[in-house]
């Protein structure tokens, strides 16, 4: 069989990891408390410097950095645990999100002693912000056609581009960036290296995009001669296609990719009450049906990143499926709720609602669309 | 699954793939017994591997016994072997003992009974306890498995203790594990045929619109294998773990079934295509022991009840198969 349940095998979350959910519960409580779930429900869209200092005072940014670098020097359980309940209760994690998430595992593995020596421990006290530079223009899904350029000059490097969907870079410090640093667009994956862009230097312009809903969270990043220094670029020049693909396990494993609709889940199954009816009770048992092998899977590949391992294929199709059941929530809830439309439904309730109604439908574009991890898993299954 | 649990589901495949051939399915859905081939399966003894070992079995528990239904669902064995392995696993945990060779179908209250026209014996419900009675086939054999619609009880052999839900859970998650094993072959079946199959001179597996449904298909396997394999976690079924087990292997169905026939065009509904043995009983066991409603319903009933302000609480202490 080409893939099987093996592929995910049984993991439990060791005790260490376990033990420290309750502390991360309190905090939780205490910061959250009296924030309406319209607003929790942004989770790892909504930015909260202040949440994230608080965080980083208990020693929760970067978990998996190892302690000399400023770190926790936790394993992947640490992250999954304080990861799930962060996002379960909605908490504001999108300050310190990308650095925790990409940057310092992308830094740790492939910076210079230097790099690690000077930015992760200050990814992990909270004082820098990361955004990811991957879109542009005219490469969303293909990647690989990416044609912002960095060109070698006399002590570093000359950055001319364009970037775009670059989720709070106006509020973050730095972007690791994937550029071409040789040959042309045509030569795809060959020729791409990856920088750290300090967004406070001369020629960088962030400019933000407005959506439809008056959200302005993403932005246009524009460099223009930005001088780099020599030690900007992050592992080796054209290794970039294959230290992006690194991340990828970690970027589409987590519970992030199951859990984004979570607040609207549970407020509306407070406001069933205690007997709901069995078309209600069977629309939330149906999507909790559909949650809980994907748990077990996040968790089993959370097992298989703490091996060494890197699940591509899984991490992939756990994400596509994760994303669906995400869109469902919504979707299903509005069914739920306009389904009397003689009773007046809870404010909050559709306050919530409304957001992630406007919202559900890019869950399956961030982090790579439908259709390309569709394309990955064929790979998976040696149809391509 | 640890070393000793593999080497006991590679033993009962490597059985299976000698007895159970497409030519011995048919054979039994034609209107044979089945009697040889369950002589082999009484004298191999996987049939009573949940028997203590004092007794002649392998005293194995549910996590152990679940590799070996998923290969009996990827195998398409067409008697009751799974539902009597699970059948004399109950009875024996209570020190009773079948009769010799008795095949057991599970018949809690179901539209319809798997097995129904194979098995002499039944365990129903009769005042709140699972009851082994000798049994006959009522009502037709509905898809051309060997199954029914009821079944008529006759003698009662034994009475288990009370226990309302016991029988109906674990017929429900021997129905889910088994379609985890049959919707596996069906993804290899899937696959293999993309590969061969010629149109527009190339393999359908070379078009991005198969390789995409072939995702989706995976995808559902994938996750009715998990979701199967949390049915089967500690001493006695959950209904929690059941309930999910069985609500997302029945969703996963009407997918699975849809997207492996598109795939194989008309050609995988002929009888002489292996492809049909498979989606039939597919959709035997989604009609089988409570739909995704049903299940759904009890679920959502029991996420209310947990009083857990979280679901994310919900799916980590009721639902994670490995507890810390």
């Amino acid at each position: 069989m080409p893939l099987t349940s093996e592929n995910f095998p049984p993991a439990g979350i060791p005790p260490h990891a376990e033990a420290l959910r309750e502390e991360i519960k309190a905090f939780i409580r205490e910061k959250l408390e009296g924030v309406p779930p319209h607003i929790r429900a942004r989770t790892w869209a909504g930015f909260d410097a202040g949440f994230s200092r608080a965080m980083a005072a208990r020693g929760w940014i970067g978990l998996t950095v190892p302690k000399e670098y400023g770190g926790a020097g936790l394993d992947p359980f640490a992250r999954f645990v304080l990861v799930e309940e962060l996002l379960a209760a909605g908490a504001p994690v999108a300050a310190h999100w990308f650095g925790d998430r990409q940057s310092a595992p992308l830094l740790l593995h492939y910076g210079t002693e230097e790099q690690r020596r000077s930015i992760l421990p200050r990814i992990c006290n909270g004082e820098l912000f990361f955004c990811i530079g991957m879109s542009e223009p005219n490469s969303g899904s293909d990647l690989a056609s990416v044609r912002t350029r960095a060109e070698r000059v006399a002590g570093g490097w000359k950055l001319n581009g364009q970037k775009i969907w670059t989720t709070y870079a106006h509020k973050s410090h730095y972007m690791i960036a994937l550029v071409r640093t040789s040959g042309t667009s045509e030569d795809r994956q060959n020729g791409l290296s990856q920088f750290l862009v300090d967004l406070s230097l001369p020629g960088v312009t962030i400019r933000p995009i407005m959506i439809g809903t008056g959200d302005t969270d993403f932005n246009e990043v524009f460099f223009e001669d930005v001088l780099l220094p020599d030690d900007a670029l992050v592992g080796l020049e054209g290794n970039g296609w294959k230290q992006v693909n690194a991340e990828l396990a970690f970027e589409r494993s987590g519970p992030e990719r199951i859990y984004s609709s979570l607040v609207l889940l549970d407020l509306w199954a407070r406001l069933l009450g205690d007997s709901p009816d069995a078309a209600d009770a069977a629309r939330l048992g149906r999507i909790v049906a559909r949650l809980a092998p994907l748990r077990e899977m996040s968790v089993a590949m959370t097992a298989l990143l703490a091996r060494g391992e890197s699940p591509i294929t899984e991490a992939a199709l756990f994400k596509d499926m994760g994303t669906e059941v995400e869109q469902q929530i919504p979707s299903e809830i509005a069914d739920a709720v306009a389904a009397r439309p003689e009773m007046a439904a809870d404010p909050e309730l559709l306050r919530t609602l409304a957001y992630l109604m406007q919202l559900n439908h890019v869950f399956s574009l961030r982090g790579g669309t439908r259709e390309i991890l569709r394309g990955m898993i064929a790979r998976g299954l040696g149809l391509r | 699954m640890n070393d000793d649990d593999n080497f006991l589901a590679d033993a009962f495949r490597r059985q299976l793939a000698g007895l159970v051939t497409p030519a011995v399915i048919r054979a039994i859905e034609s209107g044979g017994t089945g009697a040889d081939l369950w002589r082999s399966f009484e004298e191999s003894g996987f049939v009573d591997a949940m028997l203590p070992e004092s007794d002649g079995g392998a005293g194995i528990g549910l996590a152990q016994a679940f590799p070996l239904l998923l290969a009996a669902g990827e195998y398409c064995v067409p008697v009751p072997f799974a539902e009597t392995m699970i059948a004399r696993g109950m009875l024996a945990e209570q020190g009773v003992s079948p009769p010799s060779g008795a095949a057991i179908a599970l018949a809690p209250s179901s539209v319809v009974v798997p097995g129904g026209h194979l098995a002499g014996y039944a365990l129903v419900n009769r005042s709140g306890a699972p009851t082994l009675v000798t049994a006959s086939p009522t009502g037709d054999d509905l898809f051309r498995v060997r199954c029914s619609t009821g079944i008529e009880e006759g003698d009662v052999i034994a009475t288990l203790s009370p226990d309302a839900e016991g029988l109906l859970l674990a017929a429900a998650a021997v129905a889910s594990a088994l379609m985890a094993g049959a919707m596996a072959r069906v993804l290899e079946m899937s696959l293999r045929h993309a590969g061969e199959r010629q149109q527009f001179g190339r393999s359908l597996g070379k078009f991005q619109a198969i390789q995409q449904q072939l995702a989706v298909l995976a995808e559902q396997v994938l996750s009715v294998q998990v979701a199967a394999r949390g049915a089967f976690v500690g001493k006695t079924f959950d209904p929690v773990r059941v309930a999910a087990a069985k609500c997302r292997a029945n969703e996963a169905a009407v997918h699975v079934c849809n997207i492996a026939h598109a795939i194989h065009g008309a050609i995988g509904t002929t009888e002489e295509f292996d492809l049909q043995l498979y989606t039939r009983r597919i959709k035997l066991w989604q009609l089988a022991f409570g739909s995704e409603s049903y299940w759904g319903t009890r679920l959502g009933q029991a996420r209310i009840a947990s009083g857990f302000g979280l679901t994310s609480d919900f799916l980590r202490l009721r639902l994670a198969a490995k507890m810390a």
